[in-house]
């Protein structure tokens, strides 16, 4: 049983003339890091909302631990898969750094002790520790991107997608985030991200599938496309 | 004439912050491009808001320094007036992008100048064919993927022919395709006299320009040939600007 599965999905924008996405198969295991890539317009970001319920598909059904996602409230879902956007000001909503990445953990009801060391770590692996009382929108692009992804990180979903996560990092930070999500996979997690960058996914991923025109162009793992 | 001139540029956003930019002094000529890098936070998209003048006029904080662009000092003149020196493409394109359709986003500035509507279709036109962007010519800008966005956006700026542009970002978020195409329009650019400061972190994207600045905590760590600088491996593993 596949962790999420995506049954011939289809999905048009409104007053849009053709479909984002069409007769998309594809299914997710834990484990393994996989980059979705393509031409900019061929339905990456749009695949990446179906996938965490932003968005619900006209045709077809996506299946999230065997039952329905639709059946999932979006807490429900956040609570199994983390979900970082392109634009990481999307995603960013409190006070300080250190807030926002202990948002999630507060409204689980985790310990404030625990909460105390989660942030704590999380600011000091992805270099923000001195920006811990900072504003986020007053933080550069790439230390936005950073903070989104260390508050996502910081739920411990078991499973993450991730938007473009490179966009605005330095090298130096893209291979922290390298090497961090290949922690995250030998702990028994998985990790989908889109990216244009050929480099990063050159390192990173364990299987690629390409889209174009909102179609599975390639998918280098294999028959219905299971992860390898 | 330089078309771009900073000299001891320093700016603070908050009176108790730290100075983003320390000391800053470069200049540009018409005709080249200028890559500036250096490791997220180091001030590279502040000091783009210091060339178009929103640093200081809409923006608050502390500058000190000067920046003339096209022999206009920015700290006398408009946002406004300053727009038809330097055209900005901002790292977000959604925070410039605000029109029903990408028609309309291109058009909008030539209309603000009460230009002839034959010019107005002319530069739209223009920018369309430069850019490749004719296949969403009608369509809503919030519609498009981020890298389409901002393919829009540089659409948009061009329409204004300004003598100097900008670039945050723009080039590492588009596909290969993009890339090319937004490089081949740089270097046609280029040819035509306009100077280009192009934002980036990944170096690859930008070794077409003729000059590299590399920004470290506010600083000017190195200005050199954009050539020399992408040959010194040794130095941009230390400075940790490769992977």
């Amino acid at each position: 049983m596949a962790f999420l599965e995506l049954n011939q999905v289809t999905y048009t924008y409104r007053q849009c003339g053709r479909p984002a996405v069409a007769g998309i198969d594809l299914a997710f295991d834990r484990g393994g890091i996989t980059a979705v890539i393509g031409p900019n317009g061929s339905g990456k970001t749009t695949l990446t909302k179906l996938m965490v319920g932003i968005l619900r598909p006209d045709a077809g059904e996506i299946r999230l631990e065997n039952r329905p996602l639709r059946s999932y409230s979006l807490a429900g879902i956040g609570r199994r898969i983390g979900y970082v956007f392109q634009n990481p000001n999307q995603q960013l909503f409190c006070n300080t750094a250190a807030e926002e990445i202990g948002f999630g953990l507060q409204c689980l009801g985790w310990e404030q002790e625990v909460i105390g060391e989660r942030v704590a770590f999380y600011l000091d692996y992805f270099q923000l520790a001195s920006y811990r009382d900072v504003f986020p929108l007053h933080l550069s692009r790439g230390e936005r991107q950073r903070l989104a992804i260390a508050a996502v990180l910081a739920n411990e979903p078991s499973f993450l997608v991730m938007d473009e996560p490179t966009a605005g990092l330095d090298a130096y930070r893209k291979r922290l985030l390298s090497d961090y999500l290949q922690k995250v996979v030998s702990l028994g997690r998985g990790v989908v991200f889109v990216s244009h960058d050929a480099d990063f996914v050159r390192r990173v991923a364990t299987r690629v599938i390409g889209l174009e025109s909102g179609r599975i162009r390639e998918d280098s793992g294999g028959d219905r496309g299971h992860a390898a | 004439m330089d078309a771009v001139v900073v000299c001891d540029l320093t700016f603070r956003y908050w009176p108790d912050g730290p100075d983003v930019l320390n000391r800053i002094s470069f200049q540009a000529t018409p005709g080249e491009i200028v890559a500036v890098t250096g490791l997220s936070g180091c001030g590279k998209s502040t000091l783009c808001l210091c060339l178009n003048g929103i640093i200081p006029h809409s923006r608050g904080g502390e500058m000190s320094g000067l920046v003339l662009v096209n022999g206009k000092d920015t700290r006398e003149h408009r946002v406004a007036s300053l727009a038809l020196e330097v055209g900005l493409v901002f790292q977000d394109p959604d925070t410039q992008l605000f029109s029903p359709t990408v028609e309309d986003e291109i058009a909008f500035a030539p209309e603000n100048l009460c230009l002839p509507p034959g010019r107005i279709r002319e530069r739209v036109n223009q920018a369309v064919t430069l850019l490749g962007i004719e296949a969403f010519r009608n369509a809503n800008p919030n519609r498009l993927s981020g890298g389409e966005q901002h393919l829009v956006a540089l659409a948009a700026v061009l329409a204004l022919d300004p003598p100097v542009l900008v670039l945050d970002e723009v080039i590492s978020g588009l596909d290969t395709g993009g890339r090319k195409m937004v490089a081949d329009t740089l270097e046609t650019l280029r040819c035509q006299g306009k100077t280009i400061i192009v934002v980036e972190h990944d170096l690859e994207s930008v070794a077409f320009a003729d000059r590299m600045l590399v920004l470290d905590n506010g600083a000017i760590s190195r200005l050199d040939r954009a050539e020399a600088i992408l040959a010194d491996r040794d130095w941009l593993a230390t400075r940790r600007l490769i992977f």
